[in-house]
């Protein structure tokens, strides 16, 4: 059992395998179920997306895939992570450090990853380091101008020489994408890269990651809450809420034949062209409180096709045909 | 269409720089201009749709028309009367009229009292309603919006976003206001949520026969919401007219670049083009430095002309001669 366990992972094709997941976040009165038995693969050079609104989970995933998540409070019930076959949760093989050139990640917000107190080549030299850690001084000077040149950075030496403040929040993200870029890491993890950036920006640094995409980086898992940039850059979703993956499946076939009702809603919510005066079609109700979940399906309250069974048994994820997964009584 | 209700004209305003050590750092400007002789009308029933970057001057305009900031220079024209903003009736004429919905609604109400009383501060004073009358105009807001009367009890920290929004849209519409200035009413909520202010906007539009000034920096909700629209950079209008036509047949550079860049389920432009910006210029051609059609007049103050569907700001079209600007004399 074991043997064929392992001979499984040596095959396996993912670059990235996280199979039922769950996280709690434990406090003194309550506990909170933020991740359910989530599983989520990324193979090698592959675009996956995870989307979903504000307390669907997403972020939390990503720092658990990562190893940033802060335990306690959060707690981890179950599940295991492996990168490139090797289990990196929950006992991390021969303490292998897969931060860095393994799995690396660009935060929403660069003000608060970014060092304050270094400039930027300073922060740039400590990844150059990571990355090429044998190379002469000189060599891994020349690394910092060329990567930060390649992320459209028109006066690198000016650059250089500031702290993170004096950057405008498009250059600040540039940055930060230019140091995950000398580290050339197998899987990069995107936290909504672009939100809060100007429109002409955002375009420019999605345009950046996917021509990079293509030249150094192998693996991207994308976490946002728009559909529309998710839909425009992967090439496999996740769609996630309350803590739980609902639907997953090729963009292309998730976005034009939704199964489950939310990824519908998700969908119609988005406004689509001229509607002189045409109401979206979207239900009432808000996104869960994950602290007081319906029994049932988490998202029966808004859903236009909730049943008797959908208020009292979660429905599992179940296989469809094109790689497709669902988690809904519609389809049992 | 309908006559203008609200025209506006030459708005201009500026903010100073009071301390020299803010002076010494960027520009040595002692004024720093925000809003640059900003033109436009709005008409009755109509939404109208003002598009914009960070540091464009889309707050600023919200708030300098409900008489927040006082403008140098402008000549606005509210239902056939002229606004002066020195005096106390002019703003008071203009705080009549003009509601606004601000963008963080978090920061817009206030913690420490009910939602009844933020929603029944909206009342005007003048009307000297009873309690029970202020009661009932409340429960009327209240269910005009959507906002479950049990929520009227309790205090702005217990709502999520959207009802929060719900109850800015309410204080507002309570008190009679014909001309709503909406300042990115969406963009702090979720997609599902923002959907369903977004019907509740144009629902609220139909039954209290409003309008709408609708600031956001989303063009997909501009398309969905606006009749006409306007190019908001740097402090000045680049371009403005139907919505349609702004996004079928952007004439303005920027306009098109904006359109461009704009991401959609049905945007098809690939990501492969990534064009360099620069700073915003401060003399000619504001887009100048980030222009990809630049040529030597764009270093004076372009023309505003106008193609008949709307305004356009800039030297391409000075000559124009066909519909699309593609065959002219430079």
């Amino acid at each position: 059992m074991i043997d064929s366990i392992q001979r499984r992972d040596k095959l396996s094709p993912n670059l990235l395998e996280v199979s039922n997941l769950s996280v709690n976040f434990e406090t003194i009165d309550r506990t909170v179920e933020v991740l359910k038995d989530v599983s989520v693969t990324v193979g090698k050079e592959e675009v996956v997306g995870v989307v979903g609104e504000s307390g669907s989970g997403k972020s939390t995933l990503a720092q658990v895939i990562v190893g940033v998540l802060d335990i306690p409070p959060a707690r981890i019930m179950g599940g295991r992570i492996l990168l490139e076959g090797k289990e990196i949760l929950p006992h991390p093989e021969n303490k292998v450090n897969f931060r860095g050139k393994g799995i690396n990640m660009i935060f929403q917000e660069p003000l608060t990853s970014l060092n304050p107190v270094y400039s930027v080549h300073d922060q740039m030299e400590e990844a150059v380091n990571i990355g090429h850690p044998k190379l002469e001084k000189k060599e891994k000077e020349a690394i910092i101008r060329k990567s930060l040149a390649e992320v459209m950075i028109r006066d690198v030496e000016g650059v250089l020489n500031v702290y993170p403040h004096q950057l405008s929040g498009g250059m600040r993200q540039r940055v930060s994408i230019a140091m995950v870029l000398v580290q050339k890491p197998n899987l990069l993890i995107l936290d909504e890269p672009t939100t809060g950036l100007d429109l002409i920006v955002q375009r420019k640094i999605i345009s950046l990651i996917m021509n990079l995409k293509k030249e150094v980086l192998s693996s991207i898992l994308l976490i946002t809450h728009d559909l529309a940039v998710a839909a425009n850059m992967c090439d496999r979703i996740y769609v996630m809420y309350a803590g739980r993956v609902v639907e997953s499946g090729k963009m292309r076939d998730v976005l034009h034949d939704p199964k489950h009702p939310y990824t519908t809603m998700l969908k119609n919510s988005e406004p689509e062209g001229y509607a002189n005066g045409a109401p979206l079609k979207v239900s009432s109700g808000a996104p869960p409180d994950l602290r007081h979940l319906p029994p049932g399906c988490a998202f029966n309250p808004r859903c236009p096709m909730a049943m008797d069974i959908c208020r009292s048994k979660v429905p599992e994820l179940k296989k469809l045909a094109d790689n497709r997964e669902v988690a809904c009584w519609l389809y049992e | 269409m309908n006559e203008p209700i609200l025209e506006v004209e030459n708005l201009t305003v500026q903010f100073k720089a009071k301390t020299k050590m803010f002076r010494s750092t960027g520009d040595r400007e002692k004024w720093k201009r925000v809003l640059n002789a900003i033109s436009f009308s709005l008409r009755q029933g109509e939404t109208f749709g003002i598009v914009g970057e960070t540091g464009s001057g889309k707050t600023t305009l919200a708030r300098t028309l409900v008489g927040i900031y006082k403008p140098k220079d402008c000549k606005v024209t509210l239902y056939g009367k002229r606004v002066d903003f020195r005096k106390k009736e002019g703003i008071l004429l203009l705080r009549k009229t003009i509601g606004i919905v601000f963008q963080d609604p978090v920061g817009s109400l206030n913690p420490r009292v009910t939602v009844y009383d933020i929603i029944s501060e909206g009342i005007p004073v003048w009307e000297k309603l009873k309690e029970e009358q202020k009661a009932e105009k409340v429960r009327e807001a209240a269910r005009l919006v959507d906002l479950p009367e049990s929520k009227l009890e309790s205090y702005p920290t217990e709502l999520s976003g959207g009802e929060k929004q719900r109850v800015s849209l309410a204080r507002t519409i309570i008190g009679g206001k014909k001309i709503l200035v909406l300042d990115e009413p969406t963009s702090s909520l979720d997609v599902s949520i923002q959907a369903q202010i977004l019907n509740l906007l144009i629902r609220l539009k139909k039954e209290l026969s409003i309008s709408y000034i609708f600031i956001t920096h989303d063009l997909n909700v501009i398309k969905y919401m606006c009749d006409r629209v306007a190019v908001l950079y740097y402090g000045q209008i680049l371009e403005q007219g139907n919505t349609e036509e702004i996004f079928e047949h952007p004439r303005h550079p920027y306009s098109s670049d904006l359109v461009a860049a704009n991401i959609s389920f049905s945007s098809t432009t690939k990501f492969s083009e990534v064009q360099e910006s620069g700073e915003p210029s401060k003399e000619g051609c504001v887009y100048k430095n980030s222009c990809s059609k630049r040529f030597a007049s764009c270093d004076n103050e372009p023309p505003v002309i106008d193609y008949g569907k709307g305004t356009v700001k800039c030297w391409l079209y000075s000559n124009m001669r066909d519909d699309r600007g593609n065959k002219m004399e430079r």
